[in-house]
């Protein structure tokens, strides 16, 4: 079985290989002593539970796990994982890393595609298979649903690893719009090219056109100015945690989007990835205001 | 809190002074021809293919040299205010940051040089998440472009890398990712003479690539010399200005016959039997960038602990990120020397497989390792590092600071930790 642990890795390319097992599941609060021993201070904190859980055998039911190159945490612990297995720290399945290159020049899309080319002939899908689920996956998106009952409060910045932000926005009566960091691994984007001849290829130039990660050059700025708009959301959670590095460059012109917006926002950054900061009290006493 | 006291540093090299002073002139020369003559010129990080621009005759600005410089004039504080005023997060990444934050402070009476006039263009690799969001900002504050270089994942993980980097390079960086820098170089010349009108000089190129070899030939050679001498013949305050100045005008006649000097003033000390300090007892490895702020620190426990920093990654660098066989293709020689030059120093296994090897080669008793705590990139494998040192029999002490913010920097505190730790282990 395959898993993946990173965002940008197409779905397509796993369920061709009829051996995908999805995310690597972990408990993002339990205890890390072994992995905290490993990592640095500044990798996003998933990958602290992640390790440990991986250092205690717990992905060894798995034959590989997926890295990607597309996010800096997801990257880099694949070379840790690697020198842990060499140096007998830990066992488990074969880490593989998935490069993705995303600059705007030729060069970049072409080794994208070199990359995942290489990636499909070791996992052994076939462009039929390939090009099987991109038809199936493409129906998927299709059918999936949008929008939610109720007043929607739009919560933002960096993918959740629990439910506490928007418990927080349930309890206040209305209705929340986060991304986990699960969602952030499976979203499954917009429709990947059919019949192309070269599904591999097609595939390619979906992770290179996907650009809003951490790694991509879209602004997040209007990224967030469209997502308000398409939600018209009845306030807005700009929330960071403290190890975001990158995204938080644009918190200067995310504040003037929300500003210009008139929508009612409150702005957390530098927080705790888990929320136990009183995050969730600050949001309910925010939204009570809203409310009233 | 009693912070950087700016403390200078001890020197006893000739060429130490000759080194800074030309430096010193260099800044006024690049001063004078970007600023008042109004010369194209571009901002770069310090793992950009420079050769390019020396071949153009293009002047660069390297934006670790930058930070240094607004560091040691101590406006880092002045500068990141100014960013947390304007709205950024206090605790984002200092070392890319610092000319970003010079250029948003807008502040032609306190900046270096009244501020940068505008470049042609910026250039950086994307080694981490930050980097092409600074790079990408300060382009716009500069109402100029950004030429982001990928820095594609490797998977040929030779942990002794250094032992081959030179001969068999094509191997160890990974042909697809030297080929993928090459077309990158390519697109980055083409970009280049189409904004500035100057040509790449192919012969010259090649010829700046065969006097790199030789300069850094020297300082590998030195470096070697170094790591056997006891006493250690100069501190790290010493080696690293005899490195690095030369390196950013490397395969210049000046940067080859600065290099030739300073190995035959190493030589002459190992000779003579002078050590940086005459009490040498103890031999230390600092990892990580150097406190540009506050460099008398590396000296500080010489006379008391004989405890000699003996070792910094900037000079043994020199040799397995430098030297290359050309084999007839000195594009493809650069492109490895770009591919990795950040890995290998903050990735395991090439970061530990390394330090350990020096650690050995220089019979080294005790290691300080920075440990930015805002700085993912700078923060990357120093524990996997610590720990495979450790193993390896050389004690290892972390200390939480910054390598150009001195706000979280304080000289008698630093100090004190350096030496209880010496205590502790029993290496004092």
């Amino acid at each position: 079985m395959i898993a993946i642990a990173g965002p940008d890795i197409p779905r397509e390319l796993l369920l061709a290989t009829a051996r995908y097992a999805g995310p690597l599941d972990f408990d993002p609060e339990r205890a890390t002593p072994r992995a905290s021993e490993w990592l640095e201070s500044k990798f996003a904190p998933w990958a602290r539970p992640l390790l440990e859980t991986w250092a205690e055998g717990g992905y060894d039911g798995l034959d590989k796990v997926v890295f990607s190159r597309a996010d800096d945490t997801s990257q880099r612990l694949y070379y840790y994982v690697c020198e842990l297995q060499r140096r007998g720290l830990v066992g488990g399945p074969q880490p593989l890393n998935l490069d993705i290159a995303k600059i705007a020049r030729p060069t970049s899309l072409d080794r994208t595609i070199a990359k995942l080319r290489e990636l499909s002939d070791l996992l052994e899908a076939s462009d039929d298979a390939i090009e099987n689920a991109i038809a199936d996956t493409n129906a998927e998106r299709a059918n999936a649903q949008a929008g939610q009952a109720g007043a929607r409060v739009l919560i933002t910045g960096s993918p959740s690893l629990n439910t506490r932000l928007a418990d927080a926005v349930r309890s206040c009566g209305f209705s929340p719009s986060e991304v986990s960091l699960h969602d952030l691994w499976t979203d499954l984007g917009d429709p990947v090219e059919q019949g192309t001849g070269d599904p591999v290829a097609a595939l390619g130039h979906w992770m290179y056109n996907r650009q809003s990660g951490p790694r991509g050059f879209a602004d997040p700025a209007r990224t967030l100015a469209d997502k308000i708009a398409q939600a018209a959301p009845a306030a807005v959670v700009l929330w960071r945690i403290e190890e975001d590095e990158a995204q938080c460059w644009h918190l200067p012109a995310e504040r003037a989007v929300l500003d210009q917006s008139g929508i009612p926002s409150l702005v957390l950054t530098r927080r705790d990835a888990l929320a136990r900061d009183g995050a969730p009290a600050e949001i309910e006493t925010f939204l009570q205001g809203v409310a009233a | 809190m009693s912070q950087s006291v700016n403390q200078r540093s001890r020197k006893m090299l000739a060429c130490t002074a000759e080194a800074t002073a030309y430096q010193k002139a260099f800044g006024k020369e690049l001063r004078r021809r970007v600023v008042e003559e109004q010369e194209p010129f571009a901002i770069v990080q310090a793992d950009t293919p420079h050769e390019i621009f020396h071949a153009m005759d293009i002047p660069i600005i390297t934006n670790q040299w930058w930070s240094a410089y607004i560091s040691a004039k101590q406006l880092s504080s002045q500068y990141f205010d100014a960013m947390v005023e304007a709205g950024y997060p206090a605790n984002s990444c200092k070392y890319c940051s610092l000319g970003l934050a010079c250029t948003l402070a807008n502040d032609p009476e306190t900046a270096p040089w009244g501020g940068l006039p505008k470049p042609t263009m910026l250039v950086a690799r994307l080694t981490c998440d930050c980097i092409q969001h600074v790079f990408g900002q300060w382009a716009e504050a500069m109402d100029t472009e950004f030429f982001p270089m990928e820095a594609p994942a490797w998977q040929d993980k030779d942990p002794a890398w250094f032992d081959h980097s030179k001969a068999d390079w094509e191997r160890v960086y990974q042909p697809d990712r030297i080929a993928h820098m090459v077309r990158e170089m390519e697109d980055l010349i083409s970009q280049l003479e189409s904004k500035t009108g100057r040509k790449f000089d192919e012969a010259k190129f090649h010829h700046i690539m065969e006097q790199i070899n030789v300069q850094e030939g020297y300082i590998w050679e030195a470096a070697q010399a170094i790591g056997k001498a006891r006493p250690c013949p100069i501190s790290i305050a010493e080696q690293m200005p005899n490195t690095m100045i030369p390196q950013w005008h490397r395969g210049s006649d000046w940067a080859v016959a600065h290099a030739r000097k300073f190995r035959d003033q190493v030589m002459e000390r190992i000779d003579a039997g002078l050590g940086a300090s005459d009490n040498e007892r103890l031999r230390l490895m600092w990892i990580g960038a150097g406190v540009w702020h506050d460099p008398g620190f590396y000296q500080s426990l010489e006379e008391t602990l004989g405890a000699v920093f003996v070792w910094s990654m900037y000079m043994p660098f020199a040799g397995p990120a430098y030297l290359r066989d050309l084999k007839g293709d000195p594009m493809g020689a650069l492109a490895s020397r770009v591919a990795s030059m950040n890995e290998t120093l903050h990735l395991p296994p090439w970061m530990n497989g390394w330090m350990v090897s020096e650690a050995r080669r220089c019979g080294i008793d005790a290691a300080v390792v920075l440990l930015p705590p805002d700085n993912r990139l700078s923060q990357s494998g120093t524990k996997l590092t610590a720990m495979a040192l450790e193993e390896a029999g050389v004690p290892v002490l972390m200390i939480d600071a910054d390598m150009v913010d001195a706000k979280i920097w304080d000289h008698d505190r630093m100090v004190a930790m350096v030496e209880e730790f010496l205590r502790h282990r029993g290496v004092a």
